[in-house]
């Protein structure tokens, strides 16, 4: 059996947890109806960028937490990426050891007040969980109580320091400061490891700082998190660019051992339809930067965002609707989402496009840009939609937009912010001659070890999977974390 | 946070600091450039590397006060330190001898092209030195880039220096006196617009060094974007230089006046206080 | 305008225009810088080698049985920039432009088949059409699952 069912297992047996599945009777559990997180209202929070939801309080909390059945084979489990034991963190909830909950969480998961709030938990975790694949009903909520675990330390300042192996003086280095740079940190500085974690931009947390909006993930949540990191003796080094400001190998020769490569998919992609390069389009890395990242919202900053009443903003995954929601704090009469493909098959979150809609947001489904217009100083006015039908599923199984003829419409547009999808950024790919890359860019790893075709560098996140979330690139570090501590003990070995 | 090791202003709003970055020194060509900030509530701007000492770990920026950002710069003191300065960005220049250059700067575009000249000078090219502005006031470096030109001339709009006239004139002046084997155009976009299409005339080789807008400066906002013989370039990673002849300069010069009334405000209300 | 006055006529053309892809193909993939591209060259050679060699096998009198069922269109390749190919060109830019080139192959036997009187030469046509046309596709849906992936 696999050594972490034997310990959920063993753990699940103990008193405390026994006792408590006897304090109310699963029939009573499973008549709780599922918490509903208390939001701000739409009309208020779509002119701030206040966070949108409130978060649970402790006695809604406990409640949610008793609807857990705390089942003999938790399947809830087998739903999260980086196998966060869900039924322990839930009962310690229960049984009101908040401290207990988040350092449970904090085993397996270095963030969880950002995953609590951004994971898609719908078709992680809680499609898992019993309720959903046998009662049919609506699962435990996962997410939302381990946001409270995470929420709660940090408000109390209860801070535990975790477990942290003698200091072993070994160098290894981390190239990107976003989720999975981070992540693996952690878990290598745990072990012991002298860890630099090294950024390009001015500030830490990658695509949590720059991309993910305030009223879904507030930047002093990640701030807190990347000081408890960097109590544990983890070092960062803002404004370096690894590949340009330094090489591979004079970090080498600096004593660093090994490396991880989290670099991300940063490279915006664009449409290539006539008028794209027109002033007022942007793509959504630019926009939610300029927001996010260089605060061009607020009056005393002095990044400046263009942002009109009519914006469109193309794309129906997470990144569109953060830009979408974005433009209507911004202001935006209009605000709508341009989607090629229909609502079902929008890649996005359930929760942000309910809230979109909730906001005001307009959605077209089935629809596509072809062209933009400009007025006579390149400012974008206008642009030609055409509208698609859904073919009969091809060979791969999905249906294809396919264009209608004499379907296109012009719509007035001062603002559009393109967000279709992005691809790794291939500055490292372009310094390591030798390392092997897909045709897409992205950096060729084994799956297990996240380790690439040069042996001391391992690589995990959207620099190896494209474009893909918080979580994904959180349990690819986790891999390789464990992995290149294997590498450079054998290493160590080899050479006394 | 970098600091402010030396500091000379050329002319009423051009000025030249020496920074401590002993990484990007040692790290940096001709042709890189750096992102700079000032304070949390800075923006991020891009400024070329007009030199750099490696074994002293310092790196020289010539900057022309344009707007917020830079007037903010002219105010610092040595001794003070400046946020956040990271590079080196973009592509190297390609050095070559190529036999005859000619160097048209225009502006405060003379400042990045200083090491490209030094280097080509060095590369064993003859340097025909073109130094045009608006007026004597804008015309910097001279002593500077004379050390590495085989000829050096000055054009002025005004006349109240050197040549009267545009560096368009100057540049014809030269093509007709001796063949030209490659040009480099550096200064504002309407100027680098009007340059090339003098040389594309002749048919000369020629490399522009754009100076868009730009965010992050690593490649990942697309808010530098120029079409290129069509095709979408990002200025940060793809450039700074490219093929003259293939930039499309309205569109570059549309994107540049994007917040042209932004900024325009915002520089008013900070000379102000 | 080219005149045709029998079968062959039609398929030394198509052959001509299939060789023409494979030599343009053959040279960019000498050229790619990235390796991947490179071989997604390659495969187009041996797509339109294919091409050309069933062209080849149809003049020389063997019959296909093959049903010009109707393909789907996607028409992504309609609304893009036409772009030339560079040695330095991205995947994503490979597509494209692979697309465009299909699009405009699969134009010219619509075309030719539209024009022809004769039902023969008429299906041949429409035979080819439809072989560019799953070609174009093929890249579209490519370009679809890995370049618009957030549309």
């Amino acid at each position: 059996m696999d050594e972490s069912l034997i310990i959920t297992e063993t753990e699940r047996n103990q008193d405390w947890r026994a006792e408590l599945r006897k304090t109310l009777k699963n029939k009573n559990r499973t008549a709780i109806p599922r918490v509903k997180m208390p939001e701000v209202d739409p009309q208020i929070r779509n002119k701030s960028f206040i966070e949108v939801n409130d978060g649970l309080s402790e006695d809604i909390a406990i409640r949610e937490a008793q609807r857990c059945l705390d089942c003999v084979d938790p399947t809830c489990i087998t739903g999260c990426p980086v196998g966060i034991n869900i039924p322990k963190f839930i009962k310690k909830i229960e049984s009101k050891d908040f401290a207990g909950a988040i350092k449970t969480l904090k085993e397996t998961n270095v963030l969880p007040a950002v995953c609590g709030r951004v994971c898609p938990q719908e078709v992680q975790c809680e499609k898992q969980c019993f309720y959903t694949q046998k009662l049919k009903k609506q699962p435990v909520a996962i997410g939302y109580l381990e946001r409270f675990a995470a929420d709660y330390e940090r408000k109390n300042g209860l801070t535990s320091t975790p477990e942290i192996s003698e200091s072993n003086g070994i160098k290894v280095a981390i190239v990107g400061s976003g989720p999975a740079g981070l992540t693996c940190a952690c878990d290598l500085a745990k072990m012991g490891y002298d860890i630099t974690v090294f950024e390009a931009l001015h500030e830490i947390g990658g695509v949590l700082k720059y991309g993910i909006p305030e009223f879904r993930l507030p930047n002093e949540i990640i701030d807190f998190e990347i000081n408890q990191l960097k109590k544990i003796g983890i070092k960062f080094i803002p404004n370096f660019i690894v590949g340009k400001t330094i090489s591979f190998d004079d970090l080498k020769a600096q004593g660093f051992v090994s490396f991880f490569v989290g670099s991300g998919a940063g490279l915006p992609n664009f449409m290539n339809i006539p008028g794209e390069n027109f002033v007022g389009i942007f793509s959504s890395n630019e926009y939610l930067t300029r927001v996010n990242l260089m605060g061009a919202a607020k009056p005393d900053y002095d990044t400046p965002v263009i942002s009109g009443k009519n914006v469109a903003v193309i794309g129906g995954g997470n990144t569109a609707m953060d830009s979408v929601r974005t433009a209507k704090r911004l202001g935006a009469e209009r605000a709508m989402i341009i989607y090629r493909r229909s609502k079902e098959e929008m890649p996005a979150r359930v929760e942000e496009v309910k809230h979109a809609e909730e906001e005001g947001i307009e959605f077209f489904m089935l629809s596509n840009p072809i062209q933009y217009f400009a007025d006579d100083k390149g400012r974008v006015k206008q642009m030609k939609v055409q509208k698609m039908i859904l073919g009969e599923p091809d060979a791969s199984g999905r249906r294809r937009p396919v264009p209608q003829e004499g379907s296109e419409y012009i719509v007035d547009v001062d603002t559009v912010v393109v967000s279709v999808g992005v691809s790794p950024n291939p500055l490292i790919a372009q310094v390591l001659k030798d390392i092997n890359i897909s045709k897409w860019g992205t950096i060729v790893v084994d799956e297990h070890k996240m380790q690439s075709s040069i042996e001391d560098i391992f690589a995990g996140g959207d620099i190896v999977r494209g474009g893909a979330t918080v979580i994904l690139a959180m349990g690819d570090g986790r891999k390789a974390a464990a992995a290149m501590h294997e590498y450079i003990q054998q290493k160590v070995k080899q050479i006394f | 946070m970098n600091k402010i090791i030396d500091k000379e202003f050329f002319s009423s709003n051009v000025f030249k600091l020496v920074i401590e970055a002993p990484e990007i020194a040692k790290a940096r060509k001709a042709g890189h450039f750096v992102i700079v900030r000032i304070g949390d509530k800075g923006e991020r701007i891009p400024l070329t590397i007009t030199a750099a000492d490696p074994l002293n770990g310092t790196i020289i920026l010539v900057i022309q006060c344009v707007g917020v950002t830079s007037k903010k710069l002219s105010l610092l003191e040595i001794g003070d330190f400046i946020t956040d300065v990271a590079g080196p960005l973009g592509h190297a220049t390609h050095i070559e001898n190529v036999g005859t250059l000619l160097a048209a700067g225009g502006g405060v575009g003379v400042a990045p092209m200083l090491p490209i000249v030094e280097a080509m000078k060095k590369a064993g090219n003859r340097v025909i030195t073109i130094l045009a502005a608006r007026t004597k006031d804008l015309i910097i470096l001279e002593e500077q880039i004379k050390q590495y030109s085989d000829e050096l001339h000055i054009w002025t709009d005004d006349g109240t220096y050197g040549n009267k006239g545009l560096v368009t004139q100057g540049m014809e002046e030269i093509i007709q006196k001796e063949k030209i084997n490659q040009a480099v155009i550096i200064g504002p976009a309407v100027m680098m617009k009007y340059a090339s299409l003098v040389t594309k005339k002749h048919n000369i080789p020629s490399i522009a060094s754009l100076n868009t807008i730009m965010v992050d400066g690593t490649g990942m906002c697309g808010a530098c974007r120029v079409s290129v013989d069509g095709k979408t370039k990002f200025v940060c990673v793809d450039g700074p230089e490219f093929d003259a002849h293939k930039v499309d300069f309205d569109e570059m010069l549309f994107r540049l006046n994007a917040y042209s009334e932004q900024e325009k405000i915002a520089y008013e209300q900070y000379l102000k206080q | 305008m080219i005149n045709f006055n029998s079968i062959d006529d039609v398929l030394n053309f198509a052959i001509a225009e299939e060789q023409a892809a494979i030599d343009l193909y053959t040279l960019l993939a000498e050229k790619a810088v990235n390796p991947a591209v490179r071989k997604t060259f390659e495969d187009f050679i041996q797509e339109e080698t294919r091409h050309r060699d069933k062209l080849t096998q149809m003049k020389e009198g063997k019959k296909f049985t093959l049903q010009p069922s109707e393909v789907q269109e996607m028409k992504i390749s309609d609304y893009t920039l036409a772009i030339k190919p560079s040695p330095d060109m991205t995947y994503a830019d490979a597509l494209l432009y692979a697309m465009n080139k299909e699009k405009a192959a699969f134009k010219l036997y619509t075309h030719l088949a539209a024009r022809t009187k004769a039902p023969e030469l008429k299906k041949i046509f429409l035979l080819l059409a439809q072989e560019e046309s799953n070609h174009k596709l093929h890249f579209e849906i490519e370009y679809d699952d890995h370049v618009l992936n957030e549309d």
